[in-house]
């Protein structure tokens, strides 16, 4: 059964076209781009912390190869006129998952230009009840930092910011400075791996009862902020953060998967997804980062023992063994036979 | 099946075609389930239709429902209930809602936007506001309380804590026998708790990951459904009001009253709303009397079958285990006013 979901049309989230409206380098390899609507519609308002999915076409506009980025939204959710993104240049492939590709591409934009934008989608939100909020950002991880301040700071609660960069490349530190004129405002900066430390240790000891935590930056940054939050007693469900990239995995062992609807057995071999061992065989999956942090990729499983190498699922969820990611997760130990019901 | 074809007697009034039945055709035992399907599709039933919009204003019963709503809400102000943390939420519904109902019932609704400037005009209530969203001061009351005095709905707004669905909002002067005051703020394990079943089957659980999972582009809907606490067509059965009702059905039943005794149907809509997450699990409450149903006999069977069939475990959650074979033998006697 179809039913039109949303009347008002500033409630959409499908695939769509937005139209570039400004270009504006924020520092040698982050261009900060800014999307309207063609016809002038209010956007779909979004949670602080959420991302635009866009569709590049990093090998030329007829390759026919398209990929699909996520960025985070750098504005504050409401009752948006204009979507804002800054991306980060990376000229480097970087392995598995890599997304260099999408960000030269976003670099090519410029004013005029139509681009395929999906959401906002969300999944890195703030708690609702949060009596203070404490903010880290490291480098690019600032996108969702920022979406996070300008929130708190519009809906009046109050915020601390802690700015990890390297110098002369702090994009959005005006805006950050701009925010902390609000009262109830503050930011701290660091400019080295020692400093950074310090300030965590320091910051995460010394914060508010009823205080949530929110991170986004490079993996080791996000480390050192678990082990500094654990060690000043901080329980993990105030702990949040956005990884933008994932640690490397081993290739893991073969294992088939047999798939419940037409009984096919599909093989897979060290080093290959079941994603992409499902894609081969003709069975779409829909998946976006393709590193087990986003969760789009999602299958449910019937039966077979599991390894979960994702970042998403729950204990809880694991244990129930009922649901797998297929980009990184796979049967647990060589040989084992899982039943995907797709 | 026309309309006119299953009635027999006086024509039906407005009240009944516009009644959302709570039972497919073919159903004829009632057991608790994920009962979701998408909103806003129109469905047929023996008398009429319903479902076309996510909100039922009630034909010509509107006016008199909202004046009991803004009489509830004035004389108890804890029928309202907002969790810190909760007022962005009620922002976000209340936008929602508001460009929803304008073009939904464009002849009496109207609301113009300019930025975050919106100007909401009910003609058919006289409502006619300017305000600023996110500015409490520029609403005469807070955003949800708003929308209630608006729309005949109860407003409940579930949001994640810990794992959790919270209900931590919501504006609720029709509740059946429950108040806001002591809900607000539980999971929903602990306000299913009492629901006999649906916890130990699962019921409660994959409710819950079905709201957390709601897709951001779909709307949904369920209908539930008892025999009303009152034998009047009053909506506002809570625990508040307990003394007010609570010899009603006992009287009922012992002068034997069964056409006065009322069927009571829940019309839940469940929406993400986009800038906060929250999602909305709002009730919308329509009461029917067994002397209507007697008079669309594929709902008088119906209704017959399905409540004889009941469980005693259920029958006697929904209230109506110790009377409901004569009610439902006088349901399907001969007719002999």
């Amino acid at each position: 059964m179809t039913s039109p979901g949303h009347l008002h049309p500033s409630y959409d989230v499908s695939p769509r076209p937005l139209m570039v409206v400004e270009v504006r380098d924020l520092t040698p390899e982050v261009r900060h781009v800014v999307l309207v609507d063609p016809h002038g519609t209010a956007l779909t308002p979004h949670e602080p912390g959420a991302h635009l999915v866009v569709t590049t076409t990093p090998s030329g506009p007829d390759s026919g190869v398209t990929k699909r980025n996520a960025y985070s939204l750098t504005g504050d959710g409401v009752l948006p006129r204009q979507y804002a993104i800054s991306v980060l240049r990376k000229d480097a492939p970087t392995g598995f998952g890599d997304e260099s590709g999408g960000s030269v591409w976003m670099h090519g934009l410029e004013v005029g230009d139509v681009i395929e934008v999906e959401g906002p989608r969300s999944s890195f939100a703030p708690r609702h009840d949060q009596r203070h909020c404490l903010l880290l950002a490291g480098g690019i991880g600032v996108t969702p930092v920022l979406s996070h301040a300008r929130a708190a700071v519009r809906w009046g609660g109050s915020v601390e910011v802690l700015y990890s960069y390297r110098p002369g490349h702090a994009a959005h530190l005006d805006d950050l400075h701009a925010l902390a004129e609000a009262p109830g405002v503050s930011l701290r900066m660091a400019v080295t791996v020692d400093e950074t430390l310090a300030l965590l240790r320091d910051r995460l000891a010394d914060q508010p009862l009823g205080t949530h935590a929110y991170a986004c930056g490079p993996p080791a940054l996000l480390a050192a902020y678990l082990e500094a939050g654990r060690a000043a007693g901080w329980t993990d469900e105030r702990l949040h953060l956005e990884r933008f990239s994932a640690p490397a995995l081993d290739p893991g062992s073969p294992f088939s998967a047999l798939i419940v609807s037409s009984g096919r057995r599909v093989d897979v071999a060290p080093g290959t997804s079941l994603l992409v061992a499902l894609h081969e065989a003709g069975v779409a999956v829909p998946s976006l980062c393709r590193q087990g942090v986003c969760g789009e990729c999602v299958v449910p499983v019937r039966s077979g023992r599991l390894e979960h190498r994702d970042l998403v699922l729950s204990d809880v969820e694991r244990r129930a063994g009922d649901r797998m990611l297929s980009c990184v997760s796979r049967g647990a130990g060589p040989d084992e036979l899982i039943e995907v019901d797709l | 099946m026309s309309s006119a074809a299953a009635v027999e007697g006086r024509p039906l009034a407005g009240h009944t075609t516009r009644l959302p039945w709570p039972f497919p055709d073919d159903l004829d035992s009632f057991r608790y389930s994920v009962n979701v399907e998408p909103a806003r599709v129109p469905r047929p039933t023996a008398a009429g239709e319903w479902g076309a919009h996510i909100v039922d204003l009630g034909g010509e019963e509107y006016g008199a429902m909202m004046a009991e709503r803004r009489r509830i809400l004035d004389a108890d102000p804890h029928r309202v209930r907002i969790l810190p943390g909760m007022l962005p939420a009620c922002w976000d519904l209340l936008l929602y809602y508001l460009r929803d109902l304008a073009i939904s019932f464009p002849h009496i609704m109207e609301l113009s936007e300019d930025g975050d400037h919106l100007h909401w005009r009910n003609h058919a209530l006289g409502t006619d506001q300017s305000f600023v969203l996110g500015d409490a001061a520029s609403l005469p009351y807070d955003p949800m309380t708003f929308l209630g005095r608006e729309i005949p709905d109860d407003l409940l707004l579930v949001k994640e804590r810990d794992g959790r669905l919270c209900f931590d909002a919501g504006l609720v002067t029709f509740a059946a026998a429950w108040s806001v005051s002591f809900d607000v703020g539980m999971t929903m394990d602990e306000i299913h708790n009492p629901v006999p079943r649906l916890t130990k089957e699962g019921i409660t659980s994959r409710a819950e990951q079905f709201l957390r999972r709601l897709p951001a582009d779909q709307v949904y809907r369920r209908v539930n459904w008892t025999l009303s606490a009152s034998g009047s067509r009053k909506l506002d059965v809570s625990l508040e009001e307990l003394p007010a009702w609570g010899t009603d059905i006992p009287a009922l039943v012992r002068d034997e009253e069964w056409g006065r005794l009322q069927l009571r149907i829940e019309v839940e809509h469940f929406v993400r709303l986009p800038m906060t997450g929250a999602v909305t699990f709002n009730i919308r409450t329509h009461m029917t009397s067994l002397d209507e149903i007697r008079r669309v006999p594929p709902w008088r069977d119906q209704l017959a079958r399905v409540v004889l069939e009941l469980p005693e475990d259920l029958a006697t959650y929904k209230g109506f285990a110790d009377y409901r074979e004569p009610a439902m033998a006088w349901l399907t006697g001969e007719v002999t006013a």
